[in-house]
C-alpha cells in the first residue's frame, strides 16, 4: 500500500493550480506594493491616533527645527510637526484619490458600456464626447475649472473625477464590444434576456478585472494630480494639510530647511508607487498570457 | 494625400467645435456674471453694461451667444485683467518658451529612451531590463514638482552648478539659445522624466514585436550581422508607432510645463496659466484652455499625417 502522501496535490504529479490571487501573491513587486498600500491606508485611517501632534499645533519656539527626537521629520515655518501633518495629509490625499476615482469609474463604465453595447449612433456620439474630453490637456482644464468654480474639496473630487473618465470609457467600450459577441451573450439573448440584464449580469462581470486594474492606476494618477494642484495653490487650501501644499510650503526654504519639502514629497511618491505596483500586479495576475 | 487631409480636417471640425462649445458652457455654467468675468474693471466702468452684454450676446438665444463669444475670443479683443494687454499678445509672448521646453523634452526623451529601449529589447528579462523597468516605474510615480525641488536642492543650492530660475542671465534680452542652455537643463530634465517611462515602455514593446516578425527571421537567416538586422530593418519599422506616441505625449508635456515653469520661473504658457488662475484672470485662463486643446488637436493631426507618410502599408483612401 502506497502512503497517501505520494499522491499529494503538491507533489510532482499535478500542476499548480493557477488562480488570480495565487499569481498576484507570487509577484514580489505586487506584494510589496500591496503591503505599502495597506500601510498607507492604515496611516490614513489611524492618523489621529498615531500622529504625535495635531495638524495645526504651532509651537512658535520650535520653528524650522531639523529632524530630531521630538519632531521626527522636523518642523515647518510655523512650528508644526511635519510627520503629524503628513499623516493627516494622507487622509486628505488618499480620500480625494479614492472618491475621484469612483466618480471617474462610474462615468467611464457607464459611458463605455452604453457605447460598446448599443453601438451605432449612440456609440458615435459618446465616443466623440470622449475624444473631446481627451483633447483637453487635463491640467489646463483643472486650472480653468478651479478658477471659475472655486476650490473646495468636493469640487476638487468631482473635478478630478470628471476629467479622467475618458480613457476608462474607451477601455470599457472595447471590452464590451469584445464580450458582446461571445456565445454566452448570444445564448442569453436568445432566451429573451433584456438589454439591461445582459449588460449587468453578463457583460459586466467579464470586464470587472479590467475596471479593477484601471481603478487602481487611476487613484495613483489622481493623487499625483491633486498633489500638483495643491502645490500650485489651486487644490486643497491651507491650513488643511495635503502633501502637495506641504511641499509648496518648503519651496522657498530649500536651503535652510530641506525637510519641509522633501518628506511630504516622499510620502506622495511612495503612496503613488504603491497604487501603481498593485495595479500592475493585478493586470499581470489577470492576464493568463502573461509575458511581461 | 489631399483627399486624406481633407477627410481628416472634416473629422477634426466637430471636435474643434465641441472643444469651443465645452469652453463656452464652462463660462456660462460658472457662478458669477460673465460680463464681470470677461471684461476688466476699467472697461466695466467706462462702457455701459448693456453694450457689453450685447457684445457677448447675453440677451440672445444660446447659439448666437456661442457664436458671439467665440468671435470675442478669436478676435483677440479680450484683455487680461492684470497685464493690460490682449490675451493674444500675452500668449504670443510666452508660446516660444513653452515650445522650446516641450521640444527639448521630446528630443531628450527620444535620444535617451530609444537606446535604452533597444538594449532592453535585445535582452529581455535581463538585469538591465529589470533596472529599466524599475526605473520606469519610479519615473511614473515621481511627483514632478517634488523632483524639480529636489534637483534645485542638489544642483543649485548644494553644488551650485545650475541656476534655479529664469531663462537668461539677468539684464540680457537676447534670444541666444546657447546662453539659455544652463537655465534649461533642469526644467527639461524634469519634463523628460515624466515622458521617458512611456517612451521606453512603448518603444520596447514595439521593438519586441518587430523583432519577432518574419522579415527579421529572414534577415537573420540570410546571415546578416545582428547590428544590421536591427538598425536597417527592425528599428525603422518599430519606430513608426512611436510617432503617434509623441502626439499623445503633448498634453502631458503641456501639463508638466505648468509646474515646471512655475518652479523654475520660466516665462512660458504654463506659468501664465498658473498666475492667471491664482489671480482669477478669467479671459486669460479661458483662452489658454481653448488654445491648448486646439494645439493638442493639431499636433495629433500632424503626427497622423507623418505616420501615414512613414508607413506605406497604411492606405490613405
Amino acid at each position: 500500500m502506497l502512503p497517501a502522501r505520494l499522491n499529494s496535490a503538491n507533489g510532482n504529479d499535478e500542476p499548480r493550480r493557477q488562480t488570480v490571487l495565487g499569481r498576484f501573491l507570487r509577484n514580489r513587486r505586487a506584494v510589496f506594493g500591496l503591503l505599502l498600500l495597506i500601510g498607507f491606508c492604515l496611516m490614513a485611517l489611524l492618523a489621529p491616533r498615531i500622529a504625535p501632534f495635531t495638524a495645526d499645533a504651532q509651537v512658535l519656539d520650535d520653528r524650522l527645527k531639523p529632524p530630531g527626537p521630538i519632531y521626527r521629520m522636523g518642523t515647518d515655518g510655523l512650528g508644526r510637526d511635519i510627520l503629524s501633518r503628513a499623516l493627516y495629509a494622507s487622509q486628505v490625499s488618499i480620500a480625494i484619490g479614492i472618491f475621484a476615482m469612483l466618480v471617474a469609474i462610474s462615468v467611464g463604465v457607464g459611458v463605455g458600456m452604453l457605447a460598446g453595447y448599443f453601438g451605432g449612433w449612440i456609440d458615435n456620439i459618446l465616443m466623440r464626447l470622449t475624444d473631446m474630453l481627451l483633447a483637453f490637456p487635463t491640467f489646463f482644464l483643472l486650472l480653468t475649472i478651479t478658477t471659475l468654480f472655486g476650490r473646495s474639496i468636493p469640487i476638487l473630487v468631482l473635478l478630478l473625477g470628471l476629467t479622467s473618465w475618458g480613457i476608462n470609457a474607451r477601455i470599457v467600450r472595447g471590452q464590451a464590444l469584445a464580450v458582446k459577441g461571445e456565445d454566452f451573450v448570444l445564448a442569453a439573448r436568445s432566451i429573451g434576456a433584456s438589454d439591461f440584464r445582459l449588460m449587468i449580469r453578463h457583460i459586466f462581470p467579464n470586464i470587472v478585472s479590467i475596471i479593477l486594474v484601471d481603478a487602481t492606476l487611476r487613484v495613483a494618477l489622481v493623487i499625483l494630480a491633486e498633489g500638483g494642484l495643491s502645490f500650485l495653490g489651486l487644490g486643497v487650501q491651507p491650513p488643511t494639510p495635503s502633501w502637495g501644499n506641504m511641499v509648496a510650503d518648503g519651496g522657498s526654504l530649500l536651503r535652510k530647511a530641506w525637510w519641509v519639502s522633501v518628506f511630504p514629497g516622499l510620502f506622495l511618491f511612495f503612496c503613488t508607487i504603491s497604487f501603481n505596483l498593485v495595479g500592475d500586479g493585478l493586470r499581470d495576475a489577470f492576464d493568463p498570457k502573461f509575458r511581461r | 494625400m489631399q483627399r486624406y487631409l481633407v477627410r481628416r480636417l472634416f473629422q477634426i471640425i466637430p471636435v474643434f467645435i465641441g472643444i469651443t462649445f465645452i469652453s463656452f458652457m464652462i463660462i456660462r455654467l460658472a457662478p458669477g456674471d460673465p460680463i464681470v468675468a470677461l471684461f476688466p474693471p476699467e472697461v466695466l466702468n467706462k462702457v455701459d453694461r448693456k453694450v457689453l452684454a450685447e457684445q457677448l450676446g447675453l440677451n440672445d438665444p444660446l447659439p448666437v451667444q456661442y457664436l458671439k463669444m467665440m468671435a470675442n475670443f478669436f478676435s483677440g479683443q479680450l484683455r487680461s485683467f492684470q497685464e493690460k494687454q490682449t490675451t493674444f499678445t500675452l500668449i504670443a509672448d510666452r508660446l516660444p518658451t513653452t515650445l522650446i521646453l516641450s521640444a527639448s523634452a521630446i528630443l531628450c526623451g527620444l535620444v535617451i529612451g530609444i537606446p535604452i529601449a533597444l538594449i532592453s529589447a535585445r535582452r529581455p528579462y535581463s538585469i538591465l531590463d529589470t533596472i529599466t523597468t524599475t526605473g520606469a516605474l519610479i519615473g511614473v510615480a515621481l511627483p514632478q514638482f517634488w523632483l524639480a525641488l529636489v534637483l534645485i536642492l542638489i544642483f543649485s543650492e548644494q553644488l551650485k552648478l545650475f541656476p534655479a530660475s529664469g531663462l537668461r542671465p539677468i539684464g540680457s534680452t537676447s534670444n541666444n539659445l546657447v546662453e539659455m542652455v544652463p537655465y534649461l537643463i533642469m526644467p527639461v530634465l524634469v519634463l523628460t522624466s515624466s515622458i521617458l517611462p512611456s517612451i521606453i515602455r512603448y518603444t520596447r514593446s514595439s521593438l519586441l514585436d518587430a523583432l519577432g516578425q518574419d522579415y527579421v527571421r529572414t534577415a537573420r537567416s540570410k546571415g546578416l550581422r545582428e547590428r544590421r538586422v536591427i538598425f536597417a530593418h527592425a528599428l525603422r519599422n518599430a519606430l513608426i508607432p512611436v510617432v503617434t506616441l509623441i502626439g499623445s505625449l503633448l498634453p502631458l508635456l503641456l501639463g508638466g510645463s505648468v509646474l515646471v515653469e512655475s518652479i523654475f520661473g520660466l516665462p512660458g504658457l504654463g506659468r501664465l496659466a498658473v498666475r492667471a488662475a491664482l489671480n482669477r484672470d478669467y479671459p486669460v485662463v479661458l483662452t489658454l484652455n481653448m488654445l491648448s486643446a486646439l494645439l493638442v488637436l493639431f499636433a495629433n493631426l500632424l503626427t497622423d499625417i507623418v505616420y501615414t507618410r512613414l508607413d506605406p502599408r497604411i492606405s490613405l483612401g
